[in-house]
Parts: structure tokens; sequence; C-alpha cells
């Protein structure tokens, strides 16, 4: 079955078109990565599919019930949006914030458990009674990585998860995307790391930037002619298979 | 097991209300000992003054805590206050306006004050559905325009009604013309309408937009904020004047001794405000006894020192 299911949808911001007539079906248990310049319209796309912003047209359906027939809290507990760090100004600890994504809301022993384990899978545990304002970008995104295993919907929504996170526990997040995709959850995520997104993506969404979009496996879009005219840049395969940059601007040729 | 800190923090503070309570009753031009006056002047000093103004200056100091807060989440300000989107200055306006043109009666300018609040209201409105940012400029905007219309019928006001006016401005409790238990009766539906939004509210602390995706209504909320926070000042006003302080201090230092999460902010919020207006009316009663100093004068001069205090001591 389907988990997202998107048809006809146009999105756009400030009078500017942004995706013109998407049309995808995610099913439960895929990952599915969104890549495209800065300013193409991915997080408004992720919104759009969170219920937080307005498409000008088109139809979504989460878990083969429209969008737009949602009671907000329903919808919260059907899908779990990771976005821009949330705002330190309050001096919520990093326990708080956690408490705040959880579902049941009772500070039970069992919530309390969930939260440590959570804290401790981040590698978390020494700074859970610390503000947030005190934590550095990668720790405060790290809770927000906390806070999704917490609030524990089936479908994640995630925009740049690893932005601001060391390397070590950008691999550890991408495991753990893959191992809670195989358990069942169905992920829609923003990265900029063409190498990660190789690495996790089942189907990709390519967003240009001037409406124009497209769908496909990720084996078939993630190649070095798709991702250089989607970039305007000059991404070359190496052996192994990866997609490096070419930093220093020589032509070398293609392996 | 249960965190217990803010229940036991929460008793502490009904303790230090208690305390608070008795000091109002025995300050003032003449220090009465509130347990054993027995003639019948002590009496209806302490039953038909001390104890309706306390009673005001308990609520009122409630309503403008509890709107300080909402102001803060709503705004996503920690450094907003009840008449930060000019409430305060509107009601101003109403009420030297009814001074200025009508005999002076102390429920003239509380309906002036009131009637002042509600338009300042409406205007604050018109901005609303631009979001925070845009909403505390308009407001702050808005509360400038106020003070120049103040400052305008203050130039043109009669010498004899100056007085009159500028103590109205710093605070006067002497005067509610709002019933004790009405105005009682507000503060505490003010504290339950608070507790039931104290989830969403906390949520709100994270910004809108992961609010929403919490499942939180948030423009919903924000309206219902707006309206909650704008009608508990004008009540405030309305009753005792612009008292000043007090919104921005209480919740800023209930957080600080309490933490964020709303089901102790707003309770605290709402008992430590009116603990610390009770208290600074006593002093305002009698430092110079037989006259009055304006309590706003003696909020800010306990209320700064403790926030310093308090955000030093934080860092």
């Amino acid at each position: 079955m389907s988990a997202i299911s998107v048809s006809h949808l146009c999105l756009s911001r400030g009078g500017r078109l942004l995706i013109e007539d998407l049309n995808f079906h995610l099913d439960v248990g895929r990952i599915m990565v969104i890549l495209g310049p800065n300013g193409a319209g991915k997080s408004s796309l992720l919104m759009a599919l969170a219920g937080m912003l307005d498409s000008d047209a088109g139809e979504v359906k989460i878990n083969g019930k429209k969008l737009t027939d949602f009671h907000r809290g329903e919808l919260a507990s059907s899908l779990a949006w990771q976005g821009t760090l949330p705002s330190a100004e309050f001096g919520l600890s990093v326990d708080q914030r956690l408490q705040l994504a959880m579902q049941s809301g009772l500070s039970s022993d069992i919530d309390r458990e969930t939260r440590s384990d959570a804290c401790a899978k981040q590698d978390l545990s020494a700074l859970c009674q610390r503000v947030l304002g005190e934590l550095s970008s990668g720790e405060r995104q790290r809770v927000e990585l906390a806070a999704l295993l917490v609030r524990d919907c089936p479908i994640w929504l995630l925009d740049e998860p690893c932005a601001h996170v060391d390397i070590r526990h950008q691999v550890a997040w991408l495991q753990v995307m893959r191992e809670k995709a195989e358990s069942g959850k169905t992920m829609l995520a923003v990265l900029h790391d063409v190498q990660q997104a190789a690495a996790i993506a089942d189907d990709v969404i390519l967003v240009y930037g001037d409406g124009r979009i497209r769908t496909g496996q990720a084996e078939a879009l993630l190649v070095p002619d798709v991702l250089n005219e989607l970039f305007q840049t000059d991404l070359q395969r190496v052996s192994g298979g990866f997609l490096i940059p070419n930093y220093r601007g020589e032509k070398t040729a293609n392996l | 097991m249960i965190n217990r800190k803010p229940y036991l923090r929460l008793a502490g503070l009904l303790f230090i209300l208690l305390a608070a309570v008795l000091i109002s009753l025995a300050a003032g031009e003449r220090w009465l000992n509130p347990f054993s006056s027995v003639d019948s002047m002590n009496q209806t000093i302490l039953w038909e003054l001390r104890w309706p103004r306390l009673l005001t200056a308990f609520a009122v100091g409630g309503l403008l805590a509890l709107a300080g807060a909402w102001f803060q989440v709503m705004l996503g300000n920690a450094l907003a206050e009840p008449y930060v989107l000019g409430v305060a200055g509107s009601a101003a306006v109403g009420a030297v306006i009814v001074l200025a043109f009508f005999p002076d009666s102390g429920f003239g300018m509380s309906f002036g004050a009131f009637v002042g609040s509600g338009l300042g209201i409406a205007a604050v409105m018109l901005f609303a559905r631009l979001g925070p940012g845009k909403l505390l400029l308009a407001g702050v905007v808005l509360a400038a325009f106020w003070s120049a219309v103040i400052a305008l019928m203050l130039a043109l006001l009669p010498q004899g009604k100056l007085g009159l006016a500028l103590g109205w401005m710093l605070g006067d409790l002497s005067s509610s013309v709002i019933p004790v238990p009405l105005l009682l009766c507000l503060w505490a539906l003010a504290l339950v309408c608070g507790m039931f939004l104290s989830r969403s509210l906390d949520r709100l602390l994270l910004g809108e937009a992961h609010a929403a995706a919490l499942g939180v209504d948030v423009s919903h909320l924000r309206w219902q904020l707006l309206i909650a926070a704008s009608a508990a000042t004008a009540i405030a006003v309305t009753a005792a004047g612009t008292i000043g302080f007090i919104g921005l201090v209480i919740p800023h230092a209930m957080r600080l001794v309490f933490g964020s999460l709303h089901r102790f902010v707003l309770p605290a919020s709402a008992i430590g405000g009116g603990v610390l207006l009770m208290l600074a009316d006593s002093g305002a009663r009698s430092v110079i006894a037989p006259a009055e100093l304006p309590v706003g004068v003696i909020t800010a001069f306990i209320g700064v020192p403790v926030f310093l205090w308090l955000l030093r001591r934080k860092a």
C-alpha cells in the first residue's frame, strides 16, 4: 500500500512556481530522497506534505486518506516532520524537548525509558538535562533526531536530518533510517549529499526550481549526467561508484 | 517516579503567598496585628479596606503575569510583556480622554480604560494574521502612537487633573471599580483556560512550525492567546491602571525557578504575580504613610533587582 501518494501537485511560493504536476506513490517501508539546488522548493514540498503549507492544486493522500480530511492531531500522529532547529528562546531542556515530542504525553516510567533510550542512541545521555541554547548546532540537530525516535510515527518527513551533524553521527543516522525503513517506516528525506542519497535512497525526486521535477528509482537518476544537469555542476564517477565533485576544476577522464 | 521538585516549589510559593497576605493585612498607615485586632475600628480597616485591596492586588498581579506569559509564548519572545502590543497605551488614552472631558470619577476613567483597551486590541488584531514578528512590530509602533496621544492629552489637560492622570498611569489599587469577587473569578478563569492550553503552549515554545508538526492548530491557538492575554490585560488595567514590570518579570522568573513547562509556569505566575503586587502595594501604602506611592514604582524597584539577580544566578 502507498504510505504517501501525490497526484498533480502544484506548489508555488511568493508568486514563483516551484513544483508543477508532481505525481508519485511511496510504498510503505521505502526511502525517497529529494534532491535539488537551494531554494528549489524541497522544504516547501515537505511542508506541503506535512499539511503545513497549502498547495495550489493537486491531491495528497496519507495512508489512502486525503490530507485535507485529516484533523491536525491525527495527522501529527501519522507523520513526523523534522525541519529547522526549534526555538531555544525559552530555556527548554533536552529532556523537556523530547517530552513535547511524545505522543502519549504521560510522564510514566515507560515514557522516561523511551526518552533515555533515544538520548543514548544519539549519544546525548550526558546532555539530557542541559538547556537547548547551551548545545552546539550539531548536538541540537541530534536532539531533533532523538525526538523523531521518541515520536515514533509511521511516516517521517526529514528536511536535511544530517545538517550540522558530524560524520560519525551522520553515518549512524543513515543506518538508523535504513533499519527503521526495514521495520516498516516510510521516509521522505531532503539530503544534500548525493553520496548519502545513493547509499540509502530507493526512490528519488529531483526538484529543479523552475517547476520541473523528475521522479524515479535511485539507480536510474543518481548518475552524473542527470545530477550535473540538476545542480549545474561537474560531478564525476570514480572507481567504487562514488560521485565526487571536481573541486579543483581540472578536467579528468570519466571512469 | 515523578519529578517532585516543581510541586515542592509550588508549595513553597503558596507559603510565600500566605506570608504576603499577612504582611499586606498588617502594613499600612497604621500597623495592625491581623490576628488580635478586636476593636471595631481595626476590624473595619481590615475587612473593608485591606482585604478588598489585597485581593484586588492579588488578582490584578496574577492576571498581568498570566498575560505576560501568554504574550511571550505567542510572540516567541521572552522579553514580551502585557503592554508590548500597546494595550496599556490605548487604555490610558481612553482613561485620560474621560478625565479631560468629563467630571472626574474613578468609574469614568475605568470605563474609558476598558473601551480604550478594547480599541487597542482591535487595532492589534488587524495585524495578527501577519505572524508573530510583524505583530510584535505593529504592536510596538501602535504603543508608540498611543504614548504620543497620551503626551498630547497631558499637555492639554488642566493643571488640576494632571496629578490624577499620572497617578492612574502609574497604577492605583485604591479605587478599583471591578468588584473583588468578580476579579477573583476572572483570575481563576484565566488560570483554568491557561491550564487547558498548557500542552499546546509548551509545544509552541519550539516555534510555530514545530508546534504545527506536533499537532497544534497554531493559528487557532494564536487567536485564543491574543484574545485571552488582551482580555486579561484589559481587566487588570481597568481595575488598577497601568502597573509595569509584573508581566515581564514574573513569567520569566517563574521559568527560571520552575523550568519552561506551562503546567507549572502558569499557576506559579498567577500566584507569583499576585504576591509581587500585594507586597508592592503594601510598600506603596506604608513607605511614606499617610501618603501613598504609585504602586508601579514599587513593582519596578522590587521586580528589576530580583529579575537581574535571577538572570545572573542562572548564567
